[in-house]
């Protein structure tokens, strides 16, 4: 039977190149969009590896000021952490959890050598924001003196450079010396890829313009406001600015599943039209080979064959236009394109490839279900 | 084989009801040729169409090798026609996207049966028409006659004890016609039952017997 499906479809292949191109083509699409959903839904299931409730980005905007910064920068710290509503203050670099900010360069150990994500950060960072060291330790105040520059990379550092060998004590880049390791630090939130990423200490020399604190749960916008006022009092330049990374994590989701969205809203429209396309033909089909219908009920199709033959010939059709896809869309694992983890595209493709398959069964039921219901003696009726 | 008994056809059509058949009574023996006439609109093909279980009387019963078939799902209708019986119509009903060969093969599609066995089964069944080199062509390629011999390649290539030909010449010359119904003589000597339209009084007289209808009644 399958092969007599194919030879229909192959003598008729002319009449059916369009829908092939479409089912190709929406393949390759389909495929971009699960593609994306797939890389999406892969890092959200990775924790993001801190806690942002009640955590506030403070960002001192030192405008002209040049005078006498550092002094200034202490003694707005130490006001900051003075305030009952502040339970811990942390300075670190402009690339705080949530923001937009980036940097990165590549370090490395013995042979090995990985692009990682950079912080600067203090020692009370991970109070601040949740997290736990699960190798060593955070940085101490006392690792300021130390010969080496103390730093702290996450687990992704850990496996491109030291495989199973214990970090902790090892000294990587130039003079860097690895004192403690942690999980996962998703700054730019659940959508973003776990990837690499090393903790600088910020000593007290550092000039930095972003303070991190966890304020008491309930703590609202009066504090806020008595915050900026106070900071404006200390250094009369400088504006300050306070974002909640609660916000700023809704920031981030939006700017990576917009472009999801707008992806999927466009698949959905070209889906729809090859599922009328398909509808159409179907139709057109089943009214003119009525003939044909009778003909094969006559010979001893039953009316479960009649609705097989017409599913299965939009099967092969699917099939052949599925298949040029699949031949185009294995080129992006096979040949590491954009850097992702091949599993997504693998798994993208058997998703797009349910998916088209499903559409086509769906659409090409109904009228194939009409088509078994035909009567072989009017089928047949002729004047 | 077959046996009808007070079959009666009404088709309904909005508030036009047409009685095509009346109070038909018909035994067709194993091995008999029946020859069926009647002008025009009598109900011949309607005929046809209930014996070779196309189609349902309204009234009646129709009986296969002496069981009643008034209780067969469409599945079992479907076997029966399928392992019994061979259609031959007046316009020869060949799917033109399919090669003759191929064709010929769709009774076998729809019983168990290899790739190899359907096609040397017809390749047998166009020899015995005479067509075996024709078998890559596609039917707008072939004369009429050409065509029914396809199609009675098909009819038979099952090797159904009945064939059912509703006017297989119809669309034909005489020369043609002839050669059609010699073919049809040749298989009923071979052993087959043959019920055949006609509106040619010739050919229903090489027949073992003929059935008149008129206006759905039988007339003799
Ligand atoms: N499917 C149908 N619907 C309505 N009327 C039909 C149908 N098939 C046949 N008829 C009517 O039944 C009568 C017998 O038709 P048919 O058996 O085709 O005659 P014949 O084959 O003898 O020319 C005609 O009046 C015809 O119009
Ligand atoms: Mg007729």
């Amino acid at each position: 039977m399958l092969s007599h499906l194919f030879k229909l479809i192959w003598n008729k292949r002319r009449h059916h190149t369009l829908l092939m191109v479409e089912i190709w083509f929406s393949f390759l699409v389909l495929f971009g969009v699960m593609s994306l959903i797939s890389y999406n839904f892969k890092n959200y299931l990775e924790p993001i590896g801190f806690e942002y409730e009640n955590v506030w980005a403070l960002d001192l905007n030192k405008n002209q000021d040049t005078t006498a910064i550092a002094e200034k920068l202490n003694t707005v710290f130490q006001k900051i952490r003075s305030y009952p509503e502040v339970e811990v203050a942390s300075r670190m670099s402009n690339n705080s959890p949530f923001s937009f900010t980036q940097s990165n360069g590549n370090i490395s150990y013995q042979k090995h050598s990985v692009l990682a994500d950079y912080y600067t950060a203090d020692e009370d960072f991970t109070k601040a924001l949740g997290m736990k060291t699960i190798l060593g330790n955070w940085f101490k105040k006392a690792d300021v003196v130390a010969k080496f520059k103390p730093v702290v990379i996450n687990k992704k550092v850990q496996e491109a450079l030291f495989g199973e060998v214990n970090p902790i004590g090892k000294i990587i880049g130039e003079n860097q010396k690895v004192v403690g390791v942690i999980e996962n630090f998703k700054a730019k939130g659940e959508f973003m890829d776990n990837s690499p990423c090393i903790f600088n200490l910020a000593d007290d020399k550092y000039d930095y313009n972003k303070v991190l604190i966890k304020v008491k749960p309930g703590t609202d916008a009066n504090f806020e406001a008595k915050l900026t006022k106070d900071i404006g009092a200390i250094a009369k330049d400088w504006t300050t600015e306070v974002s909640y990374l609660t916000d700023q994590r809704q920031n981030q989701h939006n700017f990576a599943l917009v472009p999801v969205i707008i992806f999927l809203i466009i698949t959905v429209f070209l889906l729809v039209n090859v599922a009328m396309g398909l509808f159409g033909i179907l139709n057109l089909n089943i009214a003119k080979r009525r003939e044909e219908i009778g003909v094969r009920r006559a010979m001893g199709a039953t009316a479960g064959n009649i609705k097989i033959q017409f599913v299965g010939e939009m099967w092969v059709i699917a099939t052949f236009g599925i298949l040029i896809g699949v031949l185009f869309a294995v080129q992006v694992p096979l040949m590491h394109m954009f850097n992702v983890e091949t599993s997504i595209y693998w798994m993208a493709i058997g998703l797009s490839i349910v998916i088209l398959y499903g559409i086509i069964t769906l659409c090409a039921y109904h009228p194939s279900r009409q088509a078994a219901k035909i009567q072989p003696a009017m089928a047949l009726h002729e004047q | 084989m077959i046996k009808l008994s007070n079959i009666e056809k009404v088709y309904q059509t909005s508030n036009i009801e047409t009685l095509a058949l009346n109070n038909i009574n018909i035994d067709i023996k194993k091995g008999e040729f029946v020859s069926i006439m009647g002008p025009s609109g009598c109900g011949k093909s309607t005929l046809l169409n209930i014996m070779g279980l196309l189609d349902e009387p309204s009234t009646g019963t129709i009986a296969i090798d002496n069981k009643p078939v008034e209780k067969f799902t469409d599945k079992d209708l479907a076997y029966l026609r399928n392992q019994k019986i061979g259609f031959i119509f007046q316009s020869f009903h060949l799917i033109n996207d399919l090669s003759i060969l191929d064709n010929v093969e769709i009774p076998l599609l729809y019983r168990a049966s290899t790739n190899k066995s359907r096609r040397e089964a017809a390749k047998e069944a166009l020899e015995k028409v005479g067509l075996s080199n024709r078998m890559k062509h596609f039917p707008n390629q072939l004369s009429g006659g050409q065509k029914q011999r396809v199609a009675i390649a098909r009819a038979i290539v099952g090797n159904p004890e009945i064939i059912l030909a509703d006017e297989p010449t119809g669309n034909l010359d005489s020369a043609m016609g002839n050669e059609i119904l010699n073919i049809l003589l040749q298989l009923n000597a071979a052993g087959s039952t043959i019920v055949m339209v006609t509106h040619d009084e010739n050919m229903a007289k090489k027949t073992h017997r003929l059935i008149r209808l008129f206006d759905g009644s039988q007339v003799s």
